[in-house]
């Protein structure tokens, strides 16, 4: 069995040679200071007193707080910036004995989904190189994929963990909204806001999951759920109706895939199929962004260069910029709810048409993605840029669990199967995804 | 059309930006309209309060906190951390 002293060199190694040009770690933790944590992990492994996550090498996105760590969000704003507590989502890894490895590259404060924006570079894609790996979590998805870590923790608003675990091609989880803490996070839109796990497989993307999940009390919004029992994830449900989404992808070989591997489980497991539809699908995004510029406005007036050295419009970038003076312009101008109360209530009604699907299947499938990434430093149009969220946003804006389950390739790019459940039956949509992941 | 990659905003690109976001705001705005009236959901506040505790311990480091304010002022004759109101980030006077 390898150790998690032996892993741990194999990890540091291949990022010594490989970091520089994939750029999915912004920070390395002292290497004598993880060689001896690593060493107290083997020794309670050895005396059967190791937690859940011993001998699991986890990387964090750089908006998460790590004692000690730069949580920059991959900003100038940020770049001195030294965590001085961990954010519960940490307290609780530290807890079960993972080992934390470093602070990974983003979309500069979650802004983009393409992992460009980062102020340090953007990240490349391991799986595809050459294309955008898809963001915000962009470092997050990429180190799994490249092999520097086991796991890694991502946070999603509107697409944020979805979009890279599909084009990196490894399994994200957006877990129910307020399933777990936030506390800790540096928020993009907090009333969308959630972190995640990212992993190789379902059941290490589960594990770490179930080690996060939960009620906090520094998290206003966090509520007590049931816990995920790991021990179910291999039980193939019984009479199970999926819903296919009425959706139709720009690229149709996107829609092929998912169609053969429903074919698939319908075939294996006796699963039906029911076609789903949403009303104004298409005005997610549309619905998403002026709650997000709002949010964002009102979020980043701390960094005004008195808490944290430096005044965030004077250092950030464009994306960044856009969302703060957007958001100041129709905060100015919300008079008569034509702006942020309006989305307010197009989210309501998308939520509603959420609540009536989940009442007649138990979970909806549909891509992540409905189009292929594009090159890195491709000029793309800003409403082309947005519409990558368009398949994952809904269910930010109605609160409940999805994830990215990798499918196949087209042409060398991985794709990935989006599955989403109601709110609060995470385990539900692991044990569903854990029953595709088998299929392959 | 734009490319995404960071790089520092000059004036005249900010206001553009500041237009096309107004713009694009504006865009969504309208096409949302297309929705309709929406029933505003209820609230139910009580449902949502926290139960009454002592709280927890903040186990925050101070000296990384104020190492990460560098443009705040001590009190005359005090040095960095050391002053009665170390609790307290003082922030420079006129300079935002």
């Amino acid at each position: 069995m390898v150790t998690t002293q032996q892993k741990l060199k194999i990890y540091l190694e291949r990022i010594k040679k490989q970091n520089k040009k994939i750029n999915a770690f912004l920070e390395i933790r002292n290497e004598n200071e993880l060689i001896r944590e690593a060493k107290d992990i083997d020794k309670k492994i050895k005396e059967g007193k190791g937690g859940k996550l011993a001998g699991k090498i986890i990387g964090i996105k750089a908006n998460i707080n790590v004692k000690g760590l730069n949580a920059s969000c991959a900003s100038k704003v940020l770049k001195n910036y030294i965590s001085p507590y961990d954010a519960t989502v940490i307290k609780k890894i530290k807890q079960e004995d993972g080992l934390i490895i470093g602070m990974c590259n983003m979309d500069e404060f979650a802004c983009g989904s393409s992992g460009e924006t980062s102020a340090f570079g953007p990240t490349q894609n391991p799986s595809a190189p050459g294309f955008v790996t898809g963001g915000s979590s962009s470092g997050s998805a990429a180190a799994v994929s490249a092999n520097f870590c086991d796991m890694s923790l991502g946070s999603d608003t509107g697409c944020s963990i979805r979009v890279p675990s599909s084009f990196c091609g490894v399994v994200g989880v957006k877990p129910t909204y307020s399933s777990v803490s936030r506390y800790g996070l540096c928020d993009l839109s907090m009333s969308l806001d959630q972190i995640g796990p990212l992993a190789k497989n379902i059941l290490n993307a589960s594990l770490l999951l179930s080690v996060i999940y939960g009620k906090d009390e520094n998290d206003s919004i966090s509520q007590n759920s049931k816990k995920i029992d790991l021990k179910n994830l291999e039980k193939v449900p019984k009479n199970l109706v999926i819903g296919v989404l009425d959706f139709e992808s720009k690229d149709k070989r996107i829609d092929d895939l998912i169609s053969e591997k429903i074919k698939k489980s319908v075939e294996k497991y006796g699963w039906k199929i029911k076609k789903i539809k949403i009303n104004h699908l298409d005005l997610a995004v549309e619905t998403y962004y002026p709650l997000v510029y709002v949010e964002f406005f009102s979020g980043t007036r701390r960094f005004d260069g008195r808490r944290y050295g430096k005044k965030i419009e004077d250092f950030c970038g464009p994306e960044v910029l856009r969302r703060i003076l957007g958001g100041s312009e129709i905060t100015k101008a919300e008079y008569g709810g034509r702006y942020y109360y309006k989305s307010l209530m197009a989210k309501e009604f998308f939520s509603k048409e959420l609540a009536k699907a989940f009442e007649k299947v138990d979970c909806i499938v549909s891509p992540v993605c409905p189009k292929l990434p594009h090159k890195i430093g491709k000029s793309i149009s800003i409403e082309d840029m947005y519409a990558y969220d368009a398949l994952t946003i809904p269910y930010n804006l109605y609160g409940n669990c999805a994830l990215s389950l990798p499918v196949g390739k087209i042409e060398g790019i991985p794709v990935g199967m989006q599955i989403a459940c109601d709110k609060f039956e995470d385990e539900k949509l692991l044990q569903i995804a854990r029953s595709f992941e088998k299929l392959s | 059309m734009s490319d995404f990659l960071f790089h520092e905003v000059s004036e005249k690109e900010r206001e553009q930006i500041k237009k096309q976001a107004k713009q694009i705001m504006d865009d969504f705005s309208s096409k949302l309209s297309k929705i309709g009236k929406v029933k505003e959901p209820l609230i139910e506040r009580d449902l949502c309060m926290r139960d009454e505790s002592e709280g927890t311990q903040c186990d925050f480091s101070r000296e990384i906190m104020f190492e990460n304010a560098p443009n705040t002022l001590y009190p005359k004759g005090h040095e960095k951390g050391t002053s009665k109101n170390k609790d307290f980030i003082i922030a420079e006077k006129k300079k935002w």
